[in-house]
């Protein structure tokens, strides 16, 4: 075992390899308040890359309403328990102290155990905590879809009063998942023959098709659930971050890396898909003109799927504002309450950063804002809040600038001759 | 403080630390030879029940789960096989057989595995690490799977296992071969990455239910080439019990592969799963390092060596001292027991002049 930096814990954890990390780190921000659970991103991951035989059950991409959906069923339900259980036998407790906050501890620091020193504690055997989910937990992908929470205090189950944030009574909220690409992947960790590795270009993680020899440890052993078993390969597939796009290869690409396909299909324009710089010793080099470094590492407006398995996951979620604190606590770790003050009332820098979300499929390295005039005022949090119509440009690796938007849609009013012309 | 207790518990682990470290066995089943007898026909190479078999006398061979590395599984089901050996003037094959509850030949579903069982060669002189062999001391093994052995006419596919399932079609797949085409049709193979990347568990086809593997440590085992493949096999599953024989030349074209000649002592290991306990890859028993007689070999000898494949330790075959890469490496185990014993003795000499903590 060797001893690793967790940025997102605040602190060194055990790790089965010693630290390594890419030059930069394939990294995107799910905004969850703006999903529409549509599936588009889905659909669009299966009709590139899981349409064989073999791949019928797999979903790359999967939205799942929560709290109830899952895809695995109950996957984060199971994985959870079982780390709860860990802390039970070993008598330890899982807190977070977010009184510790630092440079390299954005959300406070993680006193329990993560997925790897759990097993390690518990001295089973393997690299981590896990299970393998039979084939009619992945038979349902989209199992209670819309499902909300009852709502308590009427028999009919109706509200007089209707819902009103900060918390509603009834709620549920689309979770968007794809494989993390982690700092320090649990799937590698478990790979008893180093099958799976980490790319050093942008940190993608991906299965070796001609080592893997079906095994099944990584879909043991992967706390999201993210590596799925091809019946007729015998061999293990997972999300490949759609790498040929990454790389700028593809043929739309003109050289420039471009989003993945879930990326760049999104109608509700909640994705934003990017490569932060990586230094050497792990840290996320500085720089406040990257989208993704402003609204992960500066405004800390997008968190870590359950940051406490431990594996650095590299997917950033926008929390959905109306749902119960303990829950996104639990999901998205302490930094949560932080996320949504800061959502609700955003700076005028991330405000004119949202419209950048899914304004072009080119990655963008780095952004511009040109002031514009003041054009509200309203009272946000207990506060004045001021919102301006600056304007938003994005530029590709190149430096060229490929997205340029304004705060304030621009408005088109249709002629009276073609009122009512489709 | 430093009391009796505590002092006797650090030696009795760092004793515990040395002899894992060095990978040093407190049991094992070393001494039992097995006597390949030797036959002037056919070798009966897919008759589990030929009689010829008689002509070798069965030894059972205990097995242990396999503890030393990740992922390790002390509830590994498969506690011994039986072995015989058979060679002619061409051939070896071995009979191997052991009870199973279940017969497990099917790898599908994401919780299926299947029972399989292999034979390991040390490719240096003496005998590498007895699981997987070691740097430097490579080990050859014949893998035989019981889900192979069910493919070799036609591949299983996810239509066998969901007879009812229902698809439109497949991008790729030829039309002509119906709505559920095995990917073995495709006229692009790159959706189907195993294949593409010539994995042998995703070829069209077995040709053998044995695969022909290198190893030399831990998570390095290795497929040889598809043209390198030549172990053949047949198992059958009958009351309770799995039959399966290996065969192949006694000498191979493959510079990596275990050679064999009459008149010699081999070293061979033996590895079962269970598929039905969800036993693979380190999840498995295992044997230590048992001798393998051919014939009569010379007296003065007795060495345990493998033939080695072309001056893989340099020695030419001269030396009769177990070496690997040239370094005397019986030293290094018998070094650290001594030292061991030292350790111990300096323990209890410490141990008996501490103050009891309860007195």
């Amino acid at each position: 075992m060797a001893e690793v930096y967790n940025w997102q814990l605040g602190r060194p954890m055990e790790y089965v390899y010693e630290e390594a990390h890419p030059n930069r780190q394939f990294a995107a921000i799910f905004n969850i308040n703006r999903c529409i659970g549509c599936q588009t991103c889905t659909g669009a991951c299966k009709a590139t890359w899981t349409f064989s035989k073999g791949q019928e059950y797999m979903w790359w991409n999967n939205v799942e309403s929560k709290p109830y959906g899952s895809y695995p069923k109950y996957w984060d339900v199971k994985i959870l328990q079982q780390l709860d259980e860990a802390h039970q036998t070993a008598g330890r407790s899982a807190e977070w102290d977010p009184a510790q906050t630092g440079e390299q501890s954005p959300y406070g620091i993680y006193n329990g155990m993560t997925v790897t020193e759990a097993a390690t504690e518990l001295n089973t055997g393997n690299q981590a905590l896990g299970y393998l989910p039979p084939d009619n937990e992945w038979s349902a992908p989209n199992f209670y879809e819309d499902t909300a929470t009852k709502y308590q205090g009427d028999r009919l189950g109706i509200s007089t009063e209707g819902a009103a944030l900060p918390v509603h009574q009834t709620w549920f909220f689309y979770l968007q998942r794809i494989c993390n690409h982690c700092t320090y992947p649990a799937c590698a960790a478990a790979c008893p023959r180093k099958a799976i590795y980490k790319r050093e270009e942008d940190g993608i993680v991906l299965i070796d098709q001609s080592r893997c020899r079906g095994y099944r440890k990584c879909v043991e052993q992967c706390p999201y659930k993210k590596s799925m078993y091809r019946g007729t390969t015998h061999t293990s597939e997972k999300c490949v971050g759609c790498y040929p796009r990454v790389e700028g290869n593809d043929p739309l690409s003109d050289g420039v890396p471009m989003e993945t396909r879930c990326m760049a299909v999104c109608p509700g324009k909640i994705r934003l898909n990017g490569l932060v710089e990586i230094a050497e010793d792990g840290t996320w080099v500085e720089d406040l003109q990257n989208p993704l470094y402003y609204l992960i590492r500066g405004e800390q407006l997008a968190l870590p799927l359950y940051p406490q398995f431990g594996t650095e996951p590299n997917i950033y979620y926008i929390p959905p504002r109306w749902a119960p604190r303990p829950y996104l606590r639990q999901m998205f770790g302490p930094g949560v309450d932080q996320a949504i003050e800061r959502y609700s009332a955003p700076s005028r820098t991330t405000l004119a950063l949202m419209q950048l979300f899914r304004a072009t499929q080119t990655m963008v390295f780095k952004f511009e804002i040109e002031e514009g005039p003041l054009v509200r005022e309203i009272e946000r949090n207990g506060q004045a809040w001021q919102m301006y119509d600056d304007t938003v440009i994005g530029f590709d690796a190149k430096g060229r600038e490929v997205a340029r938007l304004s705060v304030v849609e621009p408005l088109h009013e249709r002629p009276k001759e073609r009122l009512n012309s489709i | 403080m430093i009391t009796r207790s505590r002092l006797f518990l650090l030696t009795l682990l760092a004793l515990a630390g040395m002899l894992t470290f060095f990978k040093i066995p407190l049991a094992s089943s070393q001494g039992v030879t097995i006597a390949a007898a030797q036959v002037a026909g056919a070798l009966p190479l897919d008759d589990v029940a030929s009689a010829v078999w008689e002509e070798s006398t069965a030894v059972s061979i205990p097995l242990s789960a396999q503890i030393v590395a990740r992922p390790m599984f002390p509830d590994a089901n498969v506690k011994a096989v039986d072995v015989r050996a058979l060679y002619n003037d061409e051939q070896i094959a071995f009979l191997v057989t052991w009870e199973d509850e279940t017969m497990d030949d099917t790898a599908v579903r994401v919780q299926d595995f299947a029972d399989a069982v292999a034979i390991q060669f040390p490719l240096v002189e003496g005998q590498p690490f007895f699981c997987m062999g070691q740097q430097g001391g490579n080990v050859n093994i014949w893998h035989w799977k019981a889900d192979w052995q069910a493919g070799l006419a036609t591949r299983q596919d996810v239509d066998d296992v969901y007879p009812d399932m229902y698809v439109d079609g497949y991008t790729f797949a030829d039309t002509e071969a119906g709505a559920i085409a095995p990917v073995s049709s495709y006229e692009d193979i790159n959706y189907v990455p195993a294949m593409a990347a010539d994995n042998l568990f995703a070829s069209a086809s077995y040709a053998s239910p044995v695969e022909d593997l290198i190893a030399g440590s831990f998570g390095s085992l290795t497929s040889q080439p598809a043209e390198m493949q030549n172990v053949l096999g047949h198992g059958e599953f009958t009351d309770g019990k799995w039959r399966v024989i290996f065969t192949r030349d006694l000498q191979s074209p493959a510079a990596e592969d275990a050679q064999f000649e009459n008149n010699q002592v081999y070293q061979l290991a033996f590895a079962a799963w269970d598929g039905a306990n969800e036993e693979r890859n380190g999840q498995k028993s295992t044997s230590q390092w048992i001798s393998l007689q051919l014939g009569e070999p010379a007296a003065a000898s007795g060495a345990t060596g493998a033939a080695a494949p072309d001056g893989t330790d340099g020695s030419g075959g001269q030396s009769s001292a177990n070496t690997l890469e040239g370094l005397p490496y019986i030293f290094v185990p018998m070094l650290l027991v001594f030292g061991a014993i030292v350790g111990v003795a300096a323990g209890i000499w410490v141990f008996s002049r501490l103050p009891d903590p309860k007195k």
